[in-house]
């Protein structure tokens, strides 16, 4: 049902929730009624807990590498709860931006988040973006169809590195080229740099 | 569907003596001379490296370490004018409103997320009130066969959708000149179809690089072949790509509808 709720609500929603988790001091009850606030939310737009918790697993290890360092350089018990601090505020926060990802369609965001004011070079960079990391995917897995192809064996480990590295060097050139043709598109309509934009009538909405 | 205007006028474009390398590389142009009339489609074949995108992309000054600094200022490089205006950094503006671009490839012209703020984005940095803007939109997209397809994501077309896009976008600015790369490349015969309608409708002039020489025949008034960045014969299409030795001598095949029977 968040589905249906005005944009500029469910973006407010989500800050509030990320703000909670990251006010709230983890010893203290209120984390408890934060946690289940964010998972009704959850519950409430339908998104299964299990695609939640895949995306957990992806979230959760750069997380741990970098809370650990915390226990690591601060004695007792004082490290430990700045561990525990950054891995369920970064745990809940991270819930609550998949939430409203879910809930809400990119374009619809972007144009919420420039009602806010946020400076255009900020929205410009998460437009562009998301408009061609499905472009950058596409061209990666196009390159690791295409080495899958001559592929006749299993490779070593070392060469399977090897070749990922060069896979990711093209790539990034592959990137680069792009960027300058995007950008020439860009100058061939008339743009000096600085972002013009409408809103979409309401009634072309889907 | 309705007849949206797109454009108003046409434009000479005059090439005299263009001549350009990459910095430190070979001359990937050399000394280019050809004019277009207002309302002529040129069609622009050669070999792949012939330096065909590169020329195009004089057009409109998308090269911009070449742009020499003043009108009129003697250089050995920028030797493009539309209608009177040398491309020059003054009149860099202008000139891109005249010379519509269509790249090749429809991913590196969709940059917005939607169908509607990509067309509009011409029109809104020509300065267009909302209104103006919002009307160039529906018209354009009208125009390309693709009414109501505003709110639809760039991500989600066919290729043959995001190129008509592509020239809903182009068209959005009003251009007199349509500068095409390739735009037929990867189209299956009836997105192919549909693109050779809707510039057949377009009246200002075009000029078209393509490896479709069978559009060519079917579009263009005239041809220019370029190869290894020289100009080696222009003149009617029939002339030139009916000329087996000249083809040959090219790398090009004769089309299948200039082929006389023996």
């Amino acid at each position: 049902m968040c589905h249906r709720w005005p944009p500029l609500a469910k973006l407010l929603s989500a800050i509030a929730m990320i703000l909670a988790a990251t006010c709230v001091p983890v010893a203290h009850p209120l984390i408890g009624i934060v946690t289940c606030g964010i998972f009704f939310a959850h519950t409430l737009a339908r998104i299964p807990l299990a695609y939640v918790a895949r995306r957990l697993l992806f979230f959760w290890p750069p997380l741990f590498l970098m809370a650990i360092s915390l226990p690591l350089s601060q004695a007792g018990q004082k490290g430990w709860l700045l561990f525990v601090t950054i891995v369920v505020r970064g745990t809940l926060s991270f819930s609550t931006a998949l939430w409203l990802v879910n809930v809400m369609p990119f374009d619809q965001l972007l144009a919420t988040l420039r009602r806010l004011r946020i400076p255009d070079v900020l929205l410009a960079i998460l437009s562009l973006m998301y408009r061609f990391l499905f472009v950058l995917w596409d061209e990666l897995d196009r390159m690791r169809t295409a080495r899958a192809a001559r592929l006749f064996r299993k490779p070593s480990l070392w060469a399977t590195w090897r070749s990922a590295a060069h896979l990711v060097g093209r790539l990034l050139i592959r990137a680069l080229d792009r960027a300058d043709r995007i950008h020439g598109a860009m100058l061939a309509r008339g743009w000096d740099g600085r972002s013009r934009w409408i809103e979409q009538p309401r009634e072309d909405r889907p | 569907m309705t007849e949206a205007k797109i454009s108003s006028e046409s434009s000479t474009v005059r090439v005299e003596r263009l001549s350009f390398r990459y910095p430190g590389g070979p001359d990937v142009l050399t000394d280019i001379s050809f004019t277009i009339a207002p309302g002529e489609i040129i069609g622009l074949v050669g070999p792949s490296g012939a330096g065909k995108s590169t020329l195009l992309q004089h057009l409109n000054g998308l090269l911009p370490s070449q742009l020499p600094n003043e009108v009129g200022h003697v250089s050995n490089v920028s030797h493009v004018v539309i209608d009177n205006l040398p491309v020059a950094r003054q009149t860099i503006a202008e000139v891109r409103r005249r010379v519509g671009f269509l790249f090749q490839d429809p991913d590196d012209q969709l940059f917005c997320p939607t169908v509607f703020e990509d067309v509009a984005f011409g029109p809104l940095n020509l300065g267009l009130s909302e209104d103006e803007a919002r009307q160039r939109v529906r018209d354009s997209l009208t125009s390309v066969g693709l009414a109501g397809y505003e709110p639809r994501s760039t991500l989600r077309l066919s290729l043959g959708e995001r190129k008509r896009v592509c020239l809903a976008g182009v068209f959005a600015c009003q251009p007199s000149v349509l500068a095409l790369d390739e735009p037929f490349s990867s189209l299956d015969p009836r997105a192919r179809r549909t693109l050779i309608g809707i510039l057949k409708k377009f009246p200002g002039s075009q000029i078209i690089a393509t490896h479709d020489l069978d559009v060519v025949v079917d579009l263009c008034h005239r041809v220019l072949l370029l190869d290894a960045g020289q100009l080696r014969a222009a003149g009617p299409t029939a002339d030139i790509l009916g000329n087996a030795a000249l083809m040959e001598r090219h790398g090009l095949e004769v089309p299948w509808r200039l082929r006389r029977e023996n």
